[in-house]
């Protein structure tokens, strides 16, 4: 069970700074072997100006950028050990690059708990990201649901 | 070219249909050390996706993947297909949790081709299967494909 009356709520801001080298390290961790993750002669090669982004790189910014997450998870009272993983969504709003400084806010848009046999719980929480770069352009946003048993 | 291009074309709205179906992408098997190195790379350190004893704790029957993971492999099917930075919505539900040893095949199906605010897109819909058929991820996706110039 967590505090539904937390509905609506956004968490304290984070930054990330976008570094190739974890964009790198990520497609190697993916098993993508693409050359344009790899090095910026390549990336710069293929048309890119510089190692571009991995479609998943988002991830990086959350849990890298977003140190407090997991402290944030708890204080709405959730058993963060339950956590399953149920949906994820990027919207590419504009270009991310290498040296780039996000901002990120984390916002608790929706939430249900449902009570289950036996005094278990299940809770259902959709969160959504956004990222403004540091000319303040919105570039990112990210949306996910997390389901939790309790 | 000039070098402050973001878009490198792969992939022109003439050359797909609806129905069109994505080069499909099979990846190794799952392992350990993919896992363990997966969660330095993404900082996800839930423990159950790396240490056996947790998995066994919480009734998961040993560790599972990290739904990013999957995810992460059908970010490639789309890297391959029309580039990174073509993307402009890339979306999955995870449907049933994968394990060590699995094979993961992605594959996807264009669903729609439609010309917004004078941009030409492509949706599709794309999967992540193992060797028995059993779907892990499923989604959609959103992408810029350009039209191809006459020369």
């Amino acid at each position: 069970m967590f505090d539904t009356s937390r509905v609506g709520e956004s968490f304290p801001p984070f930054k990330i700074q976008v570094e190739r080298g974890k964009i790198r390290e990520l497609a190697i961790a993916v098993g993508d072997d693409n050359p344009i993750y790899q090095s910026v002669e390549a990336a710069q090669a293929a048309g890119y100006n510089d190692i571009p982004l991995f479609p998943t790189a988002p991830t990086i910014f959350q849990f890298w950028g977003n140190t407090q997450m997991l402290k944030n998870l708890l204080d709405l009272g959730l058993n963060v050990m339950g956590i399953l993983h149920g949906e994820e969504e990027f919207e590419y709003l504009a270009p991310i690059q290498n040296g780039d400084t996000l901002t990120g806010t984390t916002k608790l848009r929706d939430g249900k708990s449902r009570k289950g046999p036996n005094g278990s719980s299940m809770d259902i929480l959709n969160l959504e990201t956004s990222y403004s770069n540091q000319h303040g352009q919105v570039v990112l946003i990210a949306r996910e649901t997390i389901i939790v048993r309790g | 070219m000039t070098t402050n291009t973001q878009i490198p074309v792969k992939l022109y709205f003439e050359d797909v249909e609806v129905d069109t179906e994505l080069p499909p992408l099979t990846k190794s098997p799952i392992t350990h050390l993919q896992l363990v190195r997966y969660a330095g790379a993404s900082g996800d350190f839930n423990p159950l996706h790396t240490d056996p004893k947790i998995g066994e704790a919480i009734g998961t029957g040993g560790i599972i993947a990290h739904g990013m993971l999957i995810m992460g492999f059908l970010g490639q099917l789309l890297s391959d297909y029309v580039g990174p930075t073509a993307l402009r919505k890339f979306d999955v539900r995870f449907k049933n949790m994968t394990r060590l040893d699995d094979v993961i095949t992605c594959t996807g199906k264009i669903t729609s081709k439609t010309e917004v605010d004078g941009e030409t897109l492509i949706s599709g819909k794309i999967q992540a299967a193992d060797q028995n058929g059993d779907v892990k991820a499923s989604g959609t996706f959103t992408a810029l494909a350009p039209h191809r110039k006459e020369n």
